[in-house]
């Protein structure tokens, strides 16, 4: 799963995916459509910090409604020319179909929470927190009661630098801990551990799952810290790694990955409704699931050691073989455009792509295959060393589908003895279920799942 | 000017529940697009009258007095503070934000060598509650519960001199089975003293410091986790009695100072947050494991010391930290998880041993302890009112 999902898009799918970015990338450091949404959210992300001081006891109490305009578009100044925000209320999380932000986190939690009250309680810290951190706005001053309710690290007003803040659920939280079994998604199981993986259980799994993008890790981490002390007691985290994404190089919109390879060339066109609703996201009605789950979408992470120097010292001819594709311009061996499909009629044997080459594997683009798409994100992680002096350096692997036994498993099932996998090592992540958006400021995350 | 730590203007710590009402209950608190007010003070005046409806508000508050100075807003009929800056700088101009709620305020100067003087009572109109003040704790509040330490610690101090002038003996004497046993008396009776940094001086460094800077071989390195390490990597008998009887007489030494000393107002409020973030850091993540493996039991010392603390400034708490009984509750919580690793042979799960959902459950439980303990010592710092003038 190294250079490319299921194959299948065009390059006009591929403008469609830009348009589709909601200001996290299409429209970075531009006043789009995501001013109006910052405005917006201002006022309730005040509100929710002014409530935070109510739960604590501090004697805060909400002032009536009638926020001032003119607050609002103070506070727009100070962001302007910065990157807008990510409108975070809808029918699907606002944060799955963006192009990767250039940074990202990704933490695995346990619930800690000690009943199902408190469970519920948590989600919607974790929302109203959301709420706050993704559009942005001033943490409020508050008496001599404490300490400050904001680490102050993005300076005295929260930016939103296209915050998108992704929450999901893992199969174990529907043990008999808070009364869930019955409302457990169909589909959602333990990760499998692949032939070809070496899987390390600290750094697998959760019963829950957030992913944290922004255009810089200075806003990744702001939030991560204030959704961390908004939460202690409810959750705790698990595992953690951050990733970031790679400028595309020399031009245009694909990133190369850390084999120097132009990765996540196609995927699904997040603003063809049709495909996103045959392939990403889980429909209503969908046979064996609970009915909350609608509108979330199966989230698949897969954190993958790359062993480059080992790579490094392969012929560029078996790297692309291996891949399938160019090194320097991207495109199929067997075409001139990077967004050209590939046409294994004509190659049969696979004389010009290989049989086992990663874009054939992983997309062999035949009627039988095109329901295993899957919608792909990643990103880079980059961390020390290992024992004997190479690089921990790899991808944080993310896909979003609507089945993972038909979409993802079916896939790295097809990849499972592909040349490259001498080139990588698996050793964690998890499933996960990302849940519905959260509609409205009255709603949650998890609203239905717990009704 | 006084010394005190600086004191951030704050919500208390954000429980859960709490954000989650106020998001339902919609209307919200937020910046106000009023202008600044300009407050200038000097040594004559603690600034002019001024007006502002309720909302957030800054005042940018200019010290032109002739020496540094703390500015409150107060609540001028209790001295109730809405909010602080501390050591204003003569000739600078410093921002001041809060939420101002229907009622009446005044500005407070304490120039420093100068008398506070008060400013002109101003009234915000309407019914609008804004940020809440709190009644500032002053030194007369604390002196007799620094009295009241003294001599519990005291208490304290003089059982721990009889358990390591035990353990010593036990050392001294080659029966290092029953030493072990003792050792983890006398060290839990330690870490329920509720030490924090720089309590006990120089003394915490030798009878509990760790072998971090000087490495476990070093002969610097002295005190309970030298002996633990000794006791639990096969050092012998003759090894450790010098080991034992060095921290025996260091207990007998400070239990010799601390009959001399007074108990610092700003440490008291300070140790009541600092003890579990220091279990958290070092016992929690098994780093002061140094063979015994019973961390578990340091951190439970450390709750029973907290748990001490906490009631100890309860009177003043009360009716100034609604999360109080919270705070209480997580104790209470992490105390539970905690003796359930507590062995029916006296010994103690190791965290290295403990699944990892068990882990997850205390680590969990302690960090929102420190999270709710974290305002008391901004409550509970100590203030100079106009009162005390």
């Amino acid at each position: 799963m190294i250079s490319e999902s299921a194959d299948g898009s065009t390059p006009a799918d591929e403008a469609g995916r830009e348009e589709g970015n909601g200001g996290s990338a299409g429209s970075a450091r531009s006043s789009g459509p995501g001013r109006r949404s910052f405005l917006r959210g201002l006022a309730v992300g005040g509100g929710v910090v002014a409530g935070g001081a109510v739960g604590a006891g501090a004697g805060y109490s909400l002032r009536g409604p009638g926020a001032p305009d003119p607050a609002a578009a103070l506070n727009a100044q100070m962001v302007d020319g910065l990157v807008s925000a990510v409108p975070f209320h809808g029918e699907h999380q606002t944060g799955i179909t963006p192009a990767p932000a250039p940074a990202t986190s990704v933490v695995s939690f346990t619930a800690t929470a000690d009943t199902r009250a408190d469970l519920i309680s948590l989600f919607q810290t974790i929302t109203d927190r959301a709420r706050f951190l993704t559009v942005g706005g001033t943490p409020p001053p508050v008496g001599i009661g404490g300490p400050p309710s904001d680490s102050g690290m993005l300076g005295p007003t929260v930016v939103p630098d296209g915050l998108t803040i992704t929450f999901g659920v893992g199969s174990t939280l529907f043990d008999d801990r808070y009364g869930l079994a019955s409302a457990a998604p169909a589909r959602l199981t333990q990760m499998k551990s692949f032939p070809n993986d070496d899987l390390d259980p600290a750094q697998c799994g959760g019963d829950l799952i957030m992913q944290f993008s922004a255009w810089d890790e200075d806003v990744v981490l702001h939030a991560l810290r204030d959704i961390k002390t908004n939460t202690q007691g409810g959750m705790q985290p698990n595992w953690r790694i951050a990733g970031f994404a790679s400028p595309a190089r020399p031009t245009g919109t694909v990133p190369r990955n850390l084999f120097g390879f132009m990765d996540g060339i196609s995927n699904p066109a997040v603003t063809d409704a049709t495909q996103m609703n045959d392939l990403v996201w889980v429909q209503p009605g969908a046979p064996g699931e609970p009915a909350w789950t609608a509108g979330g979408s199966y989230m698949v992470v897969r954190l993958i050691r790359m062993l480059t120097e080992f790579w490094d010292r392969v012929d560029i001819y078996e790297q692309q073989l291996m891949i399938g594709r160019y090194r320097t311009s991207g495109y199929p061996l067997d075409a001139d455009g990077i967004y050209a499909a590939p046409d294994y009629s004509t190659d049969p044997t696979g004389d010009v792509i290989p049989m086992n080459a990663h874009i054939r594997l992983a997309n062999p683009r035949t009627p039988e295959t095109a329901s295993s798409r899957i919608m792909r994100r990643g990103w880079n992680y980059n961390r020390g060393l290992d024992e004997v002096g190479d690089l921990d350096i790899g991808l944080v692997f993310t896909c979003f589908q609507q089945d993972i036994q038909r979409q993802f498993e079916a896939t790295q099932t097809r990849l499972i003895n592909e040349p490259m996998i001498d080139y990588i090592s698996p050793f964690g992540g998890g499933y996960f279920l990302a849940l519905p958006g959260v509609r409205d400021s009255s709603d949650y995350f998890g609203r239905a799942m717990f009704a | 000017m006084r010394t005190r730590r600086l004191i951030a203007a704050a919500a208390a710590s954000t429980a859960l529940a709490g954000a989650v009402t106020a998001c339902s209950s919609g209307a919200p608190a937020q910046p106000s697009a009023a202008a600044d007010t300009v407050i200038t003070f000097t040594d004559a005046a603690c600034g002019g009258t001024w007006h502002a409806g309720p909302g957030w508000h800054t005042f940018q508050v200019s010290n032109q007095a002739s020496a540094g100075a703390e500015v409150d807003l107060t609540n001028p009929a209790n001295g109730a503070i809405y909010a602080e800056l501390e050591n204003t700088g003569p000739g600078t101009t410093v921002p001041m934000s809060l939420d101002l709620g229907s009622g009446n305020y005044a500005f407070v100067c304490e120039i420093n060598e100068v008398d506070p003087i008060a400013g002109p009572t101003v009234t915000v109109s309407g019914h609008v509650k804004g940020t809440p003040a709190i009644l500032p704790v002053t030194y007369d509040e604390l002196y007799p519960l620094c009295k009241a330490d003294q001599q519990e610690t005291l208490a304290g101090i003089t059982e721990l001199a009889k358990e390591t002038t035990v353990l010593a003996e036990d050392v001294g004497s080659g029966n290092l089975t029953q030493a072990k046993r003792d050792w983890l008396t006398a060290h839990l009776q330690y870490e329920t003293l509720g030490v924090a940094y720089s309590s006990f001086a120089q003394y915490d460094g030798e009878i509990d410091g760790r072998a971090d800077a000087t490495g476990v071989n070093s002969p610097q390195w002295t005190g309970f986790y030298r002996l633990e390490y000794g006791l639990w990597h096969g050092q012998s008998a003759s090894e450790l009695t010098p080991v034992a009887n060095t921290l025996n007489t260091d207990v007998d030494q400070l239990l010799a100072w601390w009959r001399t000393q007074e108990v610092d107002p700003l440490d008291l409020v300070r140790r009541a947050h600092e003890v579990l973030e220091n279990a958290l850091q070092f016992q929690l993540t098994g780093h002061d494991d140094y063979g015994s493996g019973t961390t578990l039991a340091t951190t439970l010392a450390n709750v029973t010391a907290t748990r001490y603390l906490v009631s100890l400034l309860r009177p003043l708490l009360a009716s100034r930290y609604p999360g109080l009984s919270s705070v209480y509750s997580g104790l209470d919580q992490l105390r539970a998880l905690l003796e359930k690793e507590h062995l029916p042979n006296g010994s103690w799960v190791p965290v290295s041993a403990l699944p990892s959902s068990t882990r997850a459950e205390i680590d969990a439980a302690c960090s929102q302890v420190v999270q709710e303990l974290a305002p008391i010592p901004s409550i509970a710092d100590p203030r100079y009112t106009l009162h005390d003038f």
